[in-house]
């Protein structure tokens, strides 16, 4: 202990001159930040081509809002107005940037089947499709890291291979396969729980839950996969970095390396993934939506296609967009600041 | 703090007995016989080139070897202890408090992302007990300790914000931060440039004598070792071609290896970065003469 | 490369799947017993003689319908396969040569495709267009691309940064000697495995749509309308589903075994799988050759493992050790 009272004999190398506390904090603040402008930076293009390319979709489908509720027996007068009513007859970039002006006040324009604002059918659609998402990746993400990490943990060693093994076989597994084979088991034979239909929260936690839970596992199958991929991939490749060693010889248990040095830098690829899953768990459970006859805005989006009611299904694309977007911003602010070696250019 | 050993007190802290080193990947020996003691206080030095075995002897010592490599033969006893007989929490126990050790590539050492104060920090609080107070007090102290200009400021940067040196000089704070009873540099200075080189290395000089630490000095660097060590080894291809006082074996090499380093060292080296006073040096080499 | 695949028995496992699959496909509607859109009066019929595999809920016969179906099934996700490898290998390739404003929107769109959500916008799309086979195998085919544009740009890029074709250069090689000679070699294998990964995909996908009807309309027979019509009568017919899901598997399983074995066959992953076995080998022989074996665990805070491994691909990258993998790893960063 006494080592640290002796004063130093020669004179103070290697470092930069003294600096205070000012530049301490405004070397934090640039941090911040780099942290949040590097991921604006990135998703607002990918926010401003993904909606031209949904606004685009709808204007080369020559659907109208005419064929749709005039019919074949529509006297050209009839569509021409019809046609004004919904703005089509402006050209393609003033109705696209009126459309992207409409959305960003929350806007979605009406139904071109029965005129209804379409923000309403897609509330009712909320609950649904949140309830189903949000316990698939409440699964997904708790199962993920439960079989990643112990994957990372037991490397090469059987409970490592057992998962592999299973997290490579369930991705290969189509999503509808599973929806089948849950409902074979749990609702036919075993006659455990329902195999259709969904029942909001407020007729009681377990009705709700007992309707959700299939198909919610069914979609979650794929994330838990993903994360717990992604995450033995990232904890396997930190475990071979010289500061693992480090901390090691510092005299750190391996619990320890393991939450504080292995799990922070790991984690990496496996949160980048949750950033693309959730969205696609919203938007993209269409098969397990049909599947367990829920009413969500997968099935929306294609029921409303199919009869070309490209309002709506412009309104459930540019959600999705909008969530990926917000998701992954979260993502990487997260990231940064776990990570923050990463925000530094790449 | 640190934790008591049986044989603390014992002249000899760490003895190598005919250790082998084998990889069972390409089914060879890599190290073949080393046989070294180390006395408290005591500098070794272990000179060669990459690859002949003298880091992977350091890793053996402290338990860390890469997969499939192993001790095939010999002993290793650390502080009294057969280390073959450590089980991992013993080790957990025995790294930073008893041994210790930092590297060549500093800035690998360290974790990117938390700040390099926090984790000389984490040492104390985790090993020895400390409070966060206590811990960061202590910390600046260690910075302080190894010449770490405005240590406050230094605490709370990232390693990428760091240069060479001064991630070495953090990397030495937190392997003496236990006060162990021994400190392995393996090559700890060949990345830097020659003049943070020499401020290593006085460092490492001083702090032996201030805190009674034994050194294990590995380096392919005759100068390096020559300035610091009591003892040389010089390993070639696994094996100890000579072993010795390090002025016996700078100023009258035995084997053939040993003079190729010198005369290597004469031609290409850095002779002004040698401890050894220049008049010394001369009476030395008369001596010899 | 071909050849070194070949050698692998889960490539060799892989090719007879792939033959059966070609041979149902080709051969399905010329073998079919029945008409597959034939109506009968024994609706939901066990497996017999006549029916082998029993009859749908319009008593129509399974067998036949599955034979029938497989072309529009397998052969509209091989249409995809070359879509997607059109329109994401060639604008990659490019993308390292065509300078920065080609490289900028390229990768730009690239992040967006990749941010969609996959599967709405493949329904969304098709079904927007007309809802036709052609529209639904356009769609998917770009949604999959960039997957082709990554790995062949990643690949590009490796080599035209690399040292020897730098020198290749100097020496006065020509941009089509350069391209025939290393560019080709180092592009193929990750294009390689990107298409096999992409047909065991493009059937979960193609078959996803036929089960919503999406693309496809029923009567017409598909492997996912199919499943989509036995859904309904789980009850009476719980194994039915079993039929065609076992074609769909056992494509994707082929597709994705193939993939593993070209990876394997191509990078360093398989030789140090190897290495990690004769280690286990070498070091059982040199304890038992010391008499002692129970002290075996001698300094090692790990112990040596088990090296025994599944035959995952991404499990073999990761038992490597410390060597690195020869993977072209993509020298960009990630979209996200």
């Amino acid at each position: 202990m006494t080592a640290s009272t002796v004063a130093p004999t020669t004179p103070l190398t290697g470092g930069r001159a003294p600096v205070g506390t000012k530049n301490i904090v405004w070397h934090r603040a640039q941090r911040v930040f780099l942290s949040v402008w590097k991921p604006i930076s990135i998703f607002i293009p990918v926010f401003i081509l993904g909606s031209f390319f949904t606004f685009g979709l709808g204007a080369i489908s020559g659907r109208s809002p005419a064929a749709l509720q005039l019919g074949d027996a529509a006297t050209p007068d009839a569509v021409a107005a019809l046609n004004h009513q919904f703005g089509l007859d402006q050209p393609f970039f003033s109705r696209y940037f009126d459309w992207l002006g409409a959305l960003l006040s929350g806007n979605f324009g009406n139904s071109w089947v029965n005129g209804v604002p379409v923000i309403k059918l897609l509330g009712d659609r909320a609950a649904v499709s949140l309830s189903v998402a949000g316990l698939a990746l409440l699964i997904g993400v708790v199962f993920g890291f439960i079989f990643g990490s112990i994957a990372a943990q037991f490397q090469t060693r059987w409970p490592d291979r057992l998962i592999t093994t299973g997290t490579t076989i369930i991705s290969v597994l189509p999503p509808f396969v599973v929806g089948i084979a849950l409902i074979a088991v749990f609702s036919i034979w075993l006659r455990l729980l329902p195999a259709v239909g969904f029942v909001p929260i407020t007729k009681g936690f377990w009705p709700w839950f007992s309707h959700l839970i299939l198909p919610a596992i069914a979609l979650s199958f794929d994330t838990v996969s993903d994360v717990a991929r992604q995450l033995r991939t990232g904890l396997v490749s930190v475990y071979r970095e010289n500061y693992v060693t480090g901390a090691v010889v510092r005299g750190l248990g391996p619990r320890r390396v393991f939450f504080v040095h292995v799990l922070r830098n790991g984690i990496g690829p496996a949160l980048s993934v949750l950033g693309l899953k959730f969205p696609a768990l919203l938007g993209g459970a269409v098969l397990i939506e049909t599947i367990f006859g829920l009413a969500g805005y997968g099935v929306f989006a294609a029921q409303s296609a199919v009869s070309g009611d490209v309002p709506s299904v412009q309104a459930v694309l540019v959600i999705s967009i909008v969530l990926v977007v917000v998701f992954n911003l979260l993502v990487n602010i997260i990231l940064n600041r776990l990570i923050p070696s990463a925000a530094r250019g790449v | 703090m640190s934790i008591p050993v049986a044989g603390r007190e014992s002249a000899i802290v760490l003895d190598l007995k005919g250790v082998t080193i084998h990889d069972d990947v390409s089914d060879r020996e890599l190290v073949k016989g080393v046989t070294l003691q180390l006395k408290r206080g005591g500098v070794l030095g272990i000179v060669g080139e990459s690859g002949s075995g003298k880091s992977l002897t350091c890793r053996a010592i402290l338990g860390i070897l890469p997969k499939y490599i192993e001790v095939s033969g010999g002993s290793i006893t650390l502080l009294d202890r057969d280390i073959s007989e450590l089980t991992p929490k013993e080790w957990t126990q025995l790294r930073g408090t008893n041994i210790s050790a930092v590297f060549q590539d500093p800035a690998s050492y360290l974790n990117p992302s938390i700040r390099v104060g926090k984790q000389v920090q984490e040492v104390l609080r985790v090993k020895a007990g400390l409070s966060r107070k206590e811990s960061r007090k202590r910390t600046i102290e260690l910075f302080h300790d190894v010449r770490l200009n405005d240590p406050e400021y230094v605490f709370q940067q990232y390693t990428h914000e760091l240069s060479g040196g001064m991630l070495q000089r953090v990397l030495i704070a937190a392997a003496i931060a236990l006060e162990p009873d021994i400190l392995i540099a393996d090559e700890a200075t060949t990345a830097l440039d020659v003049t943070v080189q020499a401020e290593i290395l006085d460092l490492l000089g001083e702090l032996k004598v201030r805190a009674g630490l034994s050194l294990i000095v590995v380096s392919h660097d005759l100068a390096v070792v020559a300035q610091l060590c009591d003892e040389v080894l010089v390993m070639k291809d696994g094996a100890v071609v000579e072993q010795g006082s390090t002025r016996d074996i700078l100023y009258n090499p035995q084997h053939e290896y040993s003079k190729l380093l010198i005369s290597e060292h004469d031609l290409y080296g850095l002779e002004r970065f040698l401890y050894v006073p220049e008049d010394e040096l001369e009476q030395e080499q008369l001596r010899y003469a | 490369m071909v050849k070194t695949t070949l050698k692998l028995r889960s490539a060799k496992i892989a090719v007879a799947m792939i033959i059966f699959i070609a041979l149902i496909t080709i051969l399905g509607p010329f073998i079919a017993p029945y008409d597959p859109l034939a109506n009968s009066a024994d609706a939901l019929a066990a497996p017999s003689a006549a029916h082998w595999l029993g009859t749908d809920y319009l008593g129509r016969d399974v067998l036949s319908r599955i034979l029938a179906g497989a072309p529009l099934s397998i052969g509209s996700t091989v249409l995809v396969a070359v879509i997607a490898l059109v329109f994401g290998a060639i604008p990659g390739i490019l993308s390292v040569y065509l300078k920065a404003g080609f490289e900028w929107i390229s990768l730009r769109i690239v992040d967006t495709f990749i941010a969609l959500p996959f599967l709405v916008f493949a329904v969304a799309t098709t079904a927007l267009l007309g809802n036709g086979i052609l529209q639904a195998m356009i769609a998917v085919g770009l949604l999959v691309s960039p997957l082709f544009y990554r790995v062949a740009r990643s690949a590009t890029l490796s080599v035209a940064n690399s040292q020897y074709v730098e020198a290749a250069t100097l020496a006065g090689a020509t941009t089509g000697w350069i391209v025939r000679k290393h560019v080709w070699s180092k592009v193929l294998p990750p294009i390689s495995i990107s298409l096999a990964t992409t047909l065991g995909l493009g059937l979960i996908v193609i078959s996803s749509l036929q089960f919503l009807a999406i693309g496809v309309q029923p009567p017409t027979p598909t492997w996912g309308g199919i499943l989509a019509s036995d859904l309904g009568y789980l009850q009476q017919q719980p194994y039915a589903p079993i039929y065609p899901t076992a074609l769909i598997l056992i494509t994707v399983l082929a597709f994705n075994l193939l993939a593993d074995a070209i990876r394997d066959a191509a990078g360093e992953s398989g030789r140090t799988l190897i290495g990690s076995k004769g280690a286990k080998a070498n070091r059982e022989r040199r304890l038992a050759a010391r008499g002692d074996y129970g002290n075996a665990l001698v300094n090692s805070t790990e112990g040596v493992e088990d090296a025994g491994f599944p035959d995952s691909a991404a499990f073999a990258e990761s038992t490597a050790g410390s060597e690195n993998t020869a993977y072209p790893e993509s020298t960009e960063k990630e979209p996200v």
